[in-house]
C-alpha cells in the first residue's frame, strides 16, 4: 500500500520543476540568434519586413514584458499561435503529442517484452554460449544508430518484403498500430540493451542473496522462487531506469519520426526550432515536461508499490 | 553557348511534351489520385502572406491567376483573362476577364473579387511579395467583364506578376466572412481551408502528414480530350522529409512521385526502367556569398573587400570539379549571377574559368598574403559541406585559408543580415519570370545592400532603377546585359546551377515542375 504523504509529495514537486522549465525555454530560445521571420523567407525579407514582423508578434518588446505575457497566457490554458504555420500551438500538440506517446509507448513496450525474458535466460544461463550471444547481440542493437537500424527496417520488411508499408502514420487505430510497428522496433533496440543489460546485472545479483538461498532452504519451487523473489527485488532497479531513459526515447523519437515520415513531436519541435518559432518551442516544451514528469512520478509510485523503503 | 543551351532546354521540354503525347495515345487517361512525395509540408496556404517555397510551389494548384506562366517559365498565357493590352503610355493594362469562371465552392468570379485581390496582393502591409505589383496604384472595374489597372510608373514586368502566386484571384466575400479581426487573422482562418478557382481543391490536411486535393468540378480549362480539366481526380502529398525514405516509398508504389531526389541517387534511378528520372530545368543557382564591406562587424579590415582577391578566388575555384563532386554531374557552371532560365539572361559557359596561374598573379596584384577568412555552412547539409570542404582545398594553392563554420540556418540568416560574416553558401531561386527579382537582390544596392554583402554599385543601381520603367525590351535587355557585365566584380563567386530532380512512375504523364519551382498537376495523368 503506497503511503499518500508521499503521494503527495511526490506530485507537488512537479510544479517548480515545470516552473524552471518554463523560464529556461523561454529565455533559451530568445538567446538563440536568428528570428523567425529571417528564418523562413531567408533571402528575400528586408529589414522593413523584420520589424513589421517583430511588431506584430510583439517581439519588440521587452524581454520581461514578453515573458509576463506569455506566463500569463500559459495561466489561461493559451500556448499562443505558431508564428510559422498560424496554427493554435495546443492543437498542434493535440494533433502531435499522441502519435509520438503512442509509438513510445509501443517501444517501450516492445522494449520490455524483448529485454525480460532475454535477461531471465541471459541471467540463469550466466557466462554460458546463450549468455554470451544474447549479451553480444544487445551490445550490436546499442551501439547501431538509430537511423540505420531503421533505414535496415524499411529497406528488408517494407521496401522487399513489403510486409509494412514505407513510413506514415495511417488512418485508423488499427493503421496506426500497423503504421508504427517497425518504428517503434527501431526504438524499442538500444532501449531493450540498456534494460536487458541491467535486467541481467540485477538478477545475477538477486541470485546470489541471502533471502533467496533462504528460500531454496525453504524448499520453494523455483518457479516460485523467481516470481516472488528474484523478478520483483530485480525489477525494482530497472523499473528507477525506466523514467530517465523516456528522455533517451523521446531524443530518438526525432530522428525515428523523420526516417519513417510520422507526424509526431520530435519532427515538430525540429521544424520549429529551425523555423524560431518561439511559441511551438515553448509550448512543446512545457508538454514534454509534462509527460516526461509524469512518467518520472508514475516510476516512483511502481518503485515504491515494489519497495516500499522508497517512500519512507 | 547560350543559344545551344536555350535550344536545348526547349528541345528537351518539347521532347517531353511529345514522349507524353505518345505515351498516353490520343488522350489522356481520366481518374485516379496521384500520389506525391514532397521534403517539407506547406505552412500556411494564403497565396500573399505566405512566405516560403513549399507553399509557393503548389499554390497553383489551388489558386488561379488572370495570367499564367508558361510551361518553360519565360512568358505568360491566358488565365482567367483572355486578353490583355497594355496601354502604349505603358500606365494600364486592361484585361478581359474570361467568361463564366467560378470558385471551387461554385460561386462566380467577379471583377469585384479580381480588384480585391489585386489591391490586397499590392498592399505593402501584407506579406514579403507586394514588391511584385509595386507599380499598381488601382484597380478599375469598366464593365463585369473589363478591369483597368492604373499603373504609378510604366513595369516591364507587370505581366509576369500577374502570372505569380500573389496575384492569385481569391473569394473576397468568403474571405470576409472568415473568422477574425484583421484581414491577417482572416487569412489564418480562410488558410485552413482555402477556396480558390485553380484545377484542385482543398480536401483535407493533416499537418506534417498530408495533404490532400480534390479535381475542382468548376475548373476552366480542357484537355485533349475536350472536356474539362485535371485529369486527375486528385493529388495527395506525402510528407517525407528523409530522402532515402522518400525514393524507398516511390520504389515500393507507394508514391507515383517524389521531389528533391538527392544528385547521389539519380543515375540509379534514371538506370532503372519503372521510372522516369526527370531533371527540370530551374533557375535555381548555388553561389558563395561575400561581405565586401572593408570592416568586419568586429572592427578588423576585411580582405574580401580586395577586388583581385576575389578575382582570384573566382579563377581559383574548379566549378566543374565541384559538378562533379556535389551535384555528381547532374548541375551546369553559372554563367552570370542570373541562371540560364531567366529571361535576359546573358553569359557563356562558365563566367570565371578555372585558371590557377591567373588566380596567383591576381592574388599577387591584391597586394595581400597569408589571407585567411571563415565560411557559413548550414550544418548537416552535404552539398553545402562538400563544396566549402572542395573550395577550401581549391583556395589553398592560391594561399588562402578557408575556415569552415557549421551552423543552423536561422543563425545563419541573422548572421548575413547583420554583416556578421565573410563569406557564407547560399542557393536562390527566381519566383517572377523576370530579371528584376534576382537583380533586385543581388545587385542593387537599396533593397537589401545586394545580398547583405555591402556591394554598391551606382551605375548597377541607375539601371536597375531605369530597367523597371523600360518598356522597350531591346532596351532593357541591354540594361541587364550591362548589369551582369559590371556584376562580373560583385560581391559573389557563382558556382553551379542544378535542375529540380523529380522521379515519376512511368505511368505518370504530363507533370511539369516550371523553372521558377511550380509543381503544374493541371494536365498530369495516370495511364495504365
Amino acid at each position: 500500500m503506497l503511503n499518500p504523504g508521499f503521494v503527495i509529495r511526490r506530485i507537488l514537486q512537479i510544479i517548480p520543476t515545470l516552473l524552471f522549465i518554463l523560464v529556461v525555454t523561454f529565455v533559451i530560445v530568445r538567446l538563440l540568434p536568428g528570428d523567425p521571420l529571417s528564418a523562413i523567407a531567408g533571402d528575400r525579407v528586408t529589414d522593413a519586413d523584420v520589424a513589421r514582423a517583430k511588431a506584430q508578434y510583439g517581439l519588440d518588446r521587452p524581454l520581461v514584458l514578453q515573458f509576463v505575457a506569455f506566463v500569463e497566457r500559459v495561466l489561461h490554458g493559451d500556448l499562443g499561435r505558431s508564428f510559422v504555420i498560424q496554427v493554435p500551438v495546443s492543437s498542434l500538440i493535440a494533433d502531435r503529442l499522441p502519435v509520438t506517446l503512442l509509438l513510445t509507448g509501443m517501444a517501450a513496450l516492445f522494449a520490455i517484452l524483448m529485454a525480460v525474458p532475454l535477461a531471465f535466460v541471459a541471467a540463469m544461463r550466466r557466462n554460458r554460449p546463450a549468455d554470451a550471444i544474447i549479451r553480444g547481440a544487445f551490445q550490436v542493437g546499442l551501439s547501431m544508430p538509430v537511423f540505420y537500424i531503421g533505414l535496415v527496417l524499411l529497406t528488408v520488411f517494407s521496401a522487399t518484403l513489403r510486409w509494412f508499408p514505407v513510413g506514415g502514420y495511417g488512418n485508423d487505430w488499427a493503421d496506426h498500430l500497423y503504421h508504427l510497428f517497425l518504428p517503434a522496433l527501431t526504438l524499442a533496440v538500444s532501449l531493450a540493451a540498456v534494460l536487458m543489460r541491467n535486467l541481467r546485472a540485477a538478477i545475477v545479483d538477486v541470485l546470489g542473496a541471502e533471502y533467496v538461498d533462504f528460500a531454496r532452504a525453504k524448499g520453494l519451487r523455483p518457479r516460485l522462487i523467481m516470481l516472488r523473489h528474484v523478478l520483483r527485488n530485480a525489477l525494482i532497479s530497472t523499473v528507477a531506469l525506466l523514467g530517465p531513459t523516456i528522455g533517451v526515447l523521446l531524443g530518438g523519437a526525432v530522428i525515428t519520426e523523420t526516417v519513417f515520415a510520422i507526424p509526431g513531436v520530435g519532427r515538430l519541435m525540429i521544424d520549429s526550432i529551425y523555423g524560431r518559432d518561439y511559441p511551438v518551442i515553448q509550448g512543446l516544451t512545457l508538454a514534454l515536461a509534462v509527460v516526461v514528469s509524469l512518467i518520472f512520478l508514475l516510476t516512483d509510485l511502481l518503485q515504491a508499490a515494489l519497495d516500499p523503503r522508497v517512500a519512507q | 553557348m547560350k543559344a545551344s543551351f536555350r535550344f536545348a532546354v526547349t528541345a528537351s521540354l518539347l521532347l517531353g511534351a511529345s514522349v507524353a503525347a505518345i505515351g498516353s495515345g490520343s488522350a489522356a487517361t481520366r481518374g485516379g489520385i496521384m500520389t506525391y512525395g514532397r521534403y517539407a509540408d506547406s505552412l500556411f496556404l494564403d497565396p500573399v502572406l505566405n512566405d516560403a517555397n513549399v507553399d509557393i510551389w503548389v499554390l497553383s494548384n489551388l489558386y488561379d491567376t488572370l495570367l499564367l506562366p508558361t510551361d518553360d517559365g519565360k512568358g505568360v498565357q491566358p488565365g482567367l483573362a483572355t486578353a490583355w493590352t497594355v496601354a502604349p503610355d505603358g500606365k494600364s493594362v486592361t484585361l478581359t476577364l474570361r467568361e463564366g469562371t467560378k470558385f471551387s465552392d461554385g460561386s462566380p468570379i467577379t471583377a469585384e473579387d479580381v480588384k480585391w485581390s489585386l489591391e490586397r496582393a499590392h498592399d505593402p502591409k501584407n506579406g514579403i511579395w507586394n514588391f511584385l505589383l509595386e507599380a499598381l496604384d488601382s484597380v478599375e472595374i469598366k464593365d463585369p467583364k473589363t478591369v483597368v489597372l492604373a499603373l504609378k510608373h510604366t513595369d516591364p514586368a507587370i505581366l509576369p506578376a500577374l502570372s505569380t502566386f500573389n496575384a492569385s484571384i481569391m473569394p473576397k466575400k468568403a474571405f470576409e466572412a472568415s473568422a477574425g479581426a484583421t484581414d491577417a487573422d482572416k487569412a489564418k482562418t480562410f488558410g485552413e481551408h482555402p477556396i480558390g478557382s485553380g484545377p484542385f481543391m482543398f480536401q483535407s490536411w493533416s499537418r506534417g502528414s498530408e495533404m490532400k486535393l480534390v479535381k475542382n468540378p468548376y475548373y476552366w480549362r480542357d484537355g485533349d480530350d475536350g472536356k474539362k480539366l485535371p485529369y486527375l481526380d486528385g493529388v495527395t502529398f506525402e510528407v517525407i522529409p528523409d530522402d532515402a525514405t522518400r525514393i524507398l516509398k516511390v520504389q515500393s508504389g507507394e508514391l507515383d512521385g517524389a521531389e528533391f531526389i538527392p544528385f547521389s541517387r539519380v543515375e540509379e534511378l534514371k538506370a532503372n526502367p519503372a521510372f522516369n528520372m526527370v531533371l527540370f530545368p530551374s533557375t535555381r543557382v548555388f553561389y558563395g556569398n561575400l561581405n565586401v564591406r572593408p570592416k568586419l562587424t568586429d572592427g578588423t579590415a576585411n580582405p574580401l573587400a580586395n577586388e583581385k582577391l576575389r578575382m582570384a578566388l573566382n579563377y581559383a575555384a574548379d566549378k566543374d570539379a565541384l559538378i562533379a563532386i556535389v551535384t555528381h554531374g547532374v548541375g551546369t557552371p553559372m554563367s552570370s549571377f542570373m541562371s540560364t532560365a531567366t529571361p535576359m539572361h546573358v553569359g557563356e559557359g562558365t563566367e570565371f574559368p578555372l585558371d590557377v596561374e591567373k588566380a596567383k598573379a591576381l592574388m599577387k596584384e591584391s597586394g595581400l598574403s597569408g589571407v585567411t577568412f571563415s565560411c557559413l555552412v548550414l550544418a548537416g547539409n552535404v552539398d553545402q559541406v562538400s563544396t566549402a570542404t572542395a573550395l577550401q582545398q581549391m583556395w589553398s594553392e592560391i594561399g588562402v585559408t578557408l575556415k569552415i563554420e557549421q551552423v543552423d540556418n536561422a543563425t545563419i540568416t541573422s548572421r548575413y543580415r547583420a554583416g556578421d560574416f565573410s563569406m557564407r553558401l547560399s542557393v536562390w531561386t527566381d519566383d517572377i519570370a523576370d530579371p528584376n527579382e534576382a537583380t533586385s537582390y543581388f545587385a542593387y544596392y537599396p533593397t537589401i545592400q545586394s545580398q547583405h554583402s555591402g556591394w554598391k554599385n551606382d551605375e548597377v543601381d541607375a539601371l536597375y532603377e531605369k530597367s523597371q520603367s523600360e518598356l522597350d525590351p531591346k532596351v532593357r535587355a541591354g540594361q541587364f546585359a550591362r548589369i551582369q557585365e559590371l556584376y562580373k566584380t560583385g560581391p559573389i563567386v557563382p558556382l553551379f546551377e542544378t535542375p529540380y530532380p523529380v522521379v515519376l512512375k512511368k505511368s505518370v504523364k504530363g507533370f511539369v515542375q516550371i523553372p521558377l519551382g511550380n509543381n503544374i498537376f493541371v494536365a498530369t495523368s495516370l495511364e495504365k
